[in-house]
């Protein structure tokens, strides 16, 4: 092993002085080299050095930060590094972050110099880079970074080569490209695997990764059996259309527009926002409705949290609790219900000892939901005009108290935008749900789904 | 799962009625009193109820039922001409094709007395027994539609009155429905009820002079409903019960079109019996005179379950006229038809149709005419159970019997060129009608082990009391259980009894499903056996092919049920109902085919 190490030390350290020329001639080709830079381009070549001499464990554990604030941090205690490249990609950053400008910038690096001096901290830097620039989940641009490698010169030659590390930081980065595409989702395809045995050869740790993936992928890409779609709608009518049938899953419920979203002008100049109300009903749960005793309260309750990937969406049930159990009625068997056999065997069989089976413990009666609805807005009104569109097709609504037991939750549809809030809000429902008195099963079940899904 | 038991009774069960003589002879004077009260109830025990309790009824099928000679002579003088009328004067393919029966071939049917066969002859029928009814089914059977617009007429349609209705209602009605002149119909099935009670919705409100009710509803799918005259209509009314609360029961009343407010809906275009008119018939404010209510105000359920019940053994002789007909028609194609240089009934494959269809014919014919048979002896004997089998294994045969008809002629047997297409699409209504063949299924195992369970859990009542005899009884069973029996199917509870698990049999349909199956075998096997030896005896001719025909029926089914039973136990490798439900659970629940396509990917 460390004879392995020396050799490499040795010809890193051939390398040295040819890429501290490069860098500066990069720097020059691209924007007025200052002499700060000068600086910072020796500083990357000792820290490379460094680290080529520290462990591979190094790379692999040092996470890669997503948070683009806590990055810039980074940068400026340790990872000096990576200055030069991460300029490059702020630089043009300045324009627009899209796919085109991490495009161009990769294809100035290549067009840069033949050797690709600098390649590995060009790709973390890149991979660091993506989510900024929206391309996290674009495999051609995962390609398009693989090919940055100088293909051939990592393949080993020999079997002491094979069985050493040959060119551990390579392989690392390697490595470390198909996990950041692993952890988003990306299924590799055949071009990278061209590219990755063209790079490495056949048995090296990358081709091993991308094998892995391959292998485990496809068995994982079906499990979910509630699949939440990758792009969710932007309108909100769609959304709470598509989270109710989710809620629902019942392929009878009818999803109703109570009021789509608009703006109106009153008289007095005010503007006024009606939000939108969308409802859900099945045939059975009007059938249980209509069967309700009207001397019995329903409830309006709410918020409760549904998360669809990133975004979390509120909703509202229509329930009444469960019947107590001296209100049951068992409905009679009925010996002139069926024409053609007997429903029922009316048998005079005689209880045994032990055979007493009414004591059930794992059946915990819940009271009935008889509808769903979801609204930007849940505030009494609002939710009150879903109730009077429930009435239309519903007519015992009319004559049922209806008790609002909503929590001050929050208000407003969450976007995607600011994670940190949505978070914040998750927190919030959370507490308020453990003070419920009984927790609505569905929402708890979505919960832990919409978070357990990888992303 | 316990339900097994109850199959499992049925062998344990054995010894019931051994025990009973037992006592007899052992005990008391008074027990020789139930004794014989149990002899004179024997004759409400007909063969297939006691086939669950595993007793072999055999004074109920054997021998095989006869018919005097007179009789048989004056059934051969009915069947001639109808006979030849069929052959003749009867134009199935253009009837098919008009989706119509001419009215000169309806006039020339009740010429022959055929919509009046069992109506006694002194309102005007022919007052023929059920045996002869069956036979006359067989010709009948030649063409769908007009089976079906006879048997909606008189086998359901005037049967209420005949069965339940009074003597001024079978004066005033049956003559005029027996010469043809008033076609009759059988008004049940609503659009949101088959078989439930509970959902029909047509209601009958007594007038305010208590003396007309008014009929309001519609009734669908009925059987000659755009031309009826009079119809036996089902329909709420409202009961004052011996509680003195009141109740919606089923009434059914005799109803005829001139009441008014009767409206017939367009024909359905049916895949089968195009000939028959199938129609929704709706009423609105329809009055009709309180002396119209069949049996009494309330009872229309017993009515029509009885109606539906006695209907159905006709099946079976109009099932195996079916095939006997298309057998020969087959024969002689598959006797001219040349290929590679020989016969088309020299090849094995062929001849193995042509063995399906005789023994299936041979089977349905045996089972038509014994049940007929038992149905026509003295006593009120219910054959209901009886019936149900010859329905549901007739139906099947017919189906597999026509299509493999159909099959032999290949490319030929699709064209509208021959009848086979035909045939094959009246038959399928065989299996839906008069009750489906999984309706039928369900009562024919749960009526049998309602029957048996009542007889066992009153056992078990005697034993808990403490007698002796019985509790002697019960240990000599288990004796001969553990030196006859091989296999524990794990049916029954201790000492055999019927397990309470019972009450929940109901829901388990695929088990159901296997018993009923089983019992029709063994119907069908003691018909088989019945008629054979019969016709051994007497020297009929060809008997020794009814042996032969026997003998491999009777295998066929021994093993089939040998698998059934297998298939009962709780754990066996056979049982894969588990499995078949949870099949159906995740299609159902996704409502659709749920794999992927084999030409799809993941990566």
């Amino acid at each position: 092993m460390n004879c392995a190490r020396c050799l490499l030390r040795l010809q890193s350290l051939g390398f040295l002085a040819p890429s501290v020329r490069a860098s500066v001639q990069n720097a020059a080709l691209l924007k007025p080299a200052t002499a700060l830079s000068l600086i910072t381009v020796h500083n990357t070549c000792g820290q490379a050095l460094r680290r080529f001499h520290g462990s591979p464990g190094c790379y692999k554990s040092q996470p890669v930060p997503t948070n683009p604030g806590e990055e810039h941090e980074d940068r400026i205690k340790k990872d000096k590094s990576l200055i030069t490249h991460d300029d490059l990609f702020e630089r043009v950053a300045r324009e627009a972050k899209t796919k085109a400008t991490f495009n161009r910038v990769v294809d100035v690096f290549r067009k840069r110099d033949i050797r690709r001096r600098g390649h590995v901290e060009f790709i973390y830097a890149a991979l660091k880079k993506m989510p900024e620039f929206g391309v996290e989940r674009d495999l051609t641009v995962y390609n398009k970074l693989l090919d940055v490698f100088p293909k051939e010169v990592f393949v080993p030659r020999n079997f002491i080569q094979r069985m050493f590390n040959h060119y551990p930081r390579q392989q690392e980065c390697g490595v470390q490209l198909l996990e950041q595409m692993e952890n988003y989702g990306i299924m590799p395809n055949v071009e990278s695997k061209v590219l990755i045995v063209q790079i490495f050869g056949d048995k090296s740790h990358p081709m091993r990764k991308y094998q892995r993936i391959m292998y485990w992928f496809p068995k994982f890409k079906h499990a979910n059996p509630f699949p939440v779609p990758l792009q969710l709608p932007e309108d909100p009518v769609d959304l709470a259309r598509l989270s109710l049938n989710r809620i629902a899953n019942d392929l009878d419920a009818k999803v109703t527009v109570y009021q789509m979203p608009c703006t109106d002008i009153s008289e007095s100049g005010e503007e006024i926002t009606f939000p939108h109300v969308v409802g859900i009903q099945s045939p059975d749960q009007m059938e249980l409705l209509a069967k309700h005793n009207p001397n019995r309260p329903v409830f309006v309750e709410g918020p409760f949290p549904l998360w669809l990937r990133k975004i979390c969406v509120y909703y509202y049930i229509l329930r009444a609790d469960p019947l107590p159990p001296e209100e049951k009625v068992e409905e009679p068997y009925d010996p002139e219900r069926c024409f053609d056999y007997p429903l029922q065997l009316d048998l005079d069989l005689d209880r045994d000892m032990g055979d007493d089976d009414s004591f059930d413990v794992e059946d915990v009666d819940e009271g009935p939901v008889f509808a769903m609805c979801m609204t930007s807005q849940g505030d009494q009104a609002t939710l009150n005009q879903w109730i009077s569109g429930l009435q239309e097709t519903n007519p015992i609504l009319g004559r049922v108290p209806t008790l609002f037991r909503l929590e001050a939750g929050p208000r407003e549809l969450q976007g995607v935008a600011d994670p940190d809030h949505v978070y914040r809000e998750e927190g919030e429902e959370e507490t308020e749900t453990q003070t419920e008195v009984e927790p609505d099963i569905v929402v708890e079940e979505e919960h832990q789904r919409s978070q357990g899904v990888k992303q | 799962m316990n339900i097994n038991r109850l199959i499992a009774l049925s062998k344990s069960v054995k010894c019931g009625k051994t025990l009973l003589t037992s006592n007899v002879r052992d005990v008391a004077k008074e027990v020789t009193v139930t004794h014989r009260a149990f002899r004179t109830h024997a004759r409400n025990l007909a063969y297939a109820k006691d086939l669950f309790l595993g007793k072999m009824n055999k004074a109920e099928c054997f021998p095989y039922p006869e018919i005097g000679k007179e009789e048989l002579e004056e059934i051969n003088s009915f069947v001639a001409p109808v006979e030849k009328f069929f052959t003749e004067e009867v134009d199935s393919k253009r009837i098919d094709h008009e989706a119509k029966i001419p009215p000169e071939t309806l006039n020339g049917l009740k010429e022959l007395g055929l919509f009046g066969i069992q109506v006694p002859e002194e309102y005007g029928g022919l007052g023929l027994s059920n045996t002869m009814y069956a036979r006359l089914g067989e010709i009948i059977s030649l063409d769908g539609s007009i089976a079906v617009t006879l048997a909606a007429h008189q086998a359901i349609g005037l049967k209420g009155i005949l069965i339940a209705g009074s003597e001024e209602q079978k004066a005033k009605y049956l003559p005029k429905l027996a010469s043809g002149e008033h076609v009759a119909a059988f008004c049940l099935t609503e659009p949101g009820s088959g078989s439930d009670a509970a959902s029909i919705q047509t209601k009958a409100t007594l007038s305010e002079d208590r003396k007309t009710y008014l009929l309001n509803g519609s009734k669908i799918w009925i059987s000659n409903g755009g031309f009826a005259d009079l119809m036996t209509v089902f329909a709420r009314t409202e009961v004052v019960g011996e509680d003195g609360v009141k109740k919606d029961k089923i009434s059914a009343f005799i109803v005829e079109r001139a009441f008014g407010g009767i409206t017939s809906g367009k024909p359905e275009d049916k895949l089968g019996i195009r000939g028959s008119n199938t129609c929704e018939v709706s009423f609105d404010n329809c009055p009709v005179p309180v002396e119209n209510v069949i049996g009494e105000v309330g009872g229309g359920f017993k009515v029509a379950m009885n109606i539906l019940n006695s209907g159905r053994f006709s099946m079976g002789s109009a099932g195996s006229g079916m095939i006997k007909k298309l057998i020969e028609m087959t024969a002689e194609y598959a006797g001219s038809r040349k290929q590679f240089g020989k016969n088309l009934s020299e090849f094995g494959m062929i001849q193995e149709k042509f063995a399906v269809m005789a023994q299936n014919a041979f089977v349905m014919e045996s089972m038509a005419y014994l049940t007929a048979g038992m149905m026509d002896r003295p006593g009120v004997p219910d054959c209901s159970l009886e019936a149900a089998m010859v329905k549901v294994f007739s139906s099947e045969g017919g189906w597999i019997c026509v299509s493999e008809a159909l099959q032999v002629l290949g490319g030929l047997g699709y064209t509208k060129n021959y009848p086979y297409e035909r045939y094959l699409r009246d038959c399928r209504i065989l299996l839906i009608f008069e009750g489906t063949n999984e309706i039928l299924r369900m009562y024919i195992a749960l009526t049998g082990m309602q029957y048996a369970g009542k007889i066992l859990t009153g056992k078990i009542k005697e034993m808990k009391k403490g007698n002796v005899g019985m509790a002697l009884e019960m240990l000599g069973r288990k004796l001969g259980d553990a030196l006859g029996r091989k296999v524990d199917l794990g049916l029954t509870g201790r000492d055999g009894v019927v397990h309470p698990a019972l009450a929940t049999i109901v829901e388990e349909q695929l088990i159901l499903k296997r018993v009923a199956d089983v019992l029709i075998n063994l119907y069908a096997m003691t018909a088989v056996l019945s008629r054979s030896s019969r016709s051994i005896s007497i020297g009929l001719r060809n008997h020794d092919h009814e042996v032969l025909l026997a003998n491999t029926f009777c295998t066929d089914a021994f093993f089939k049920n040998n698998y059934w039973i297998t298939q009962l136990q709780r754990n066996s490798p056979e049982n894969q109902d588990e499995n078949i439900k949870k099949i159906a659970r995740e299609v159902l629940e996704k409502r659709a085919y749920i794999c992927s396509h084999p030409l799809d990917r993941t990566f």
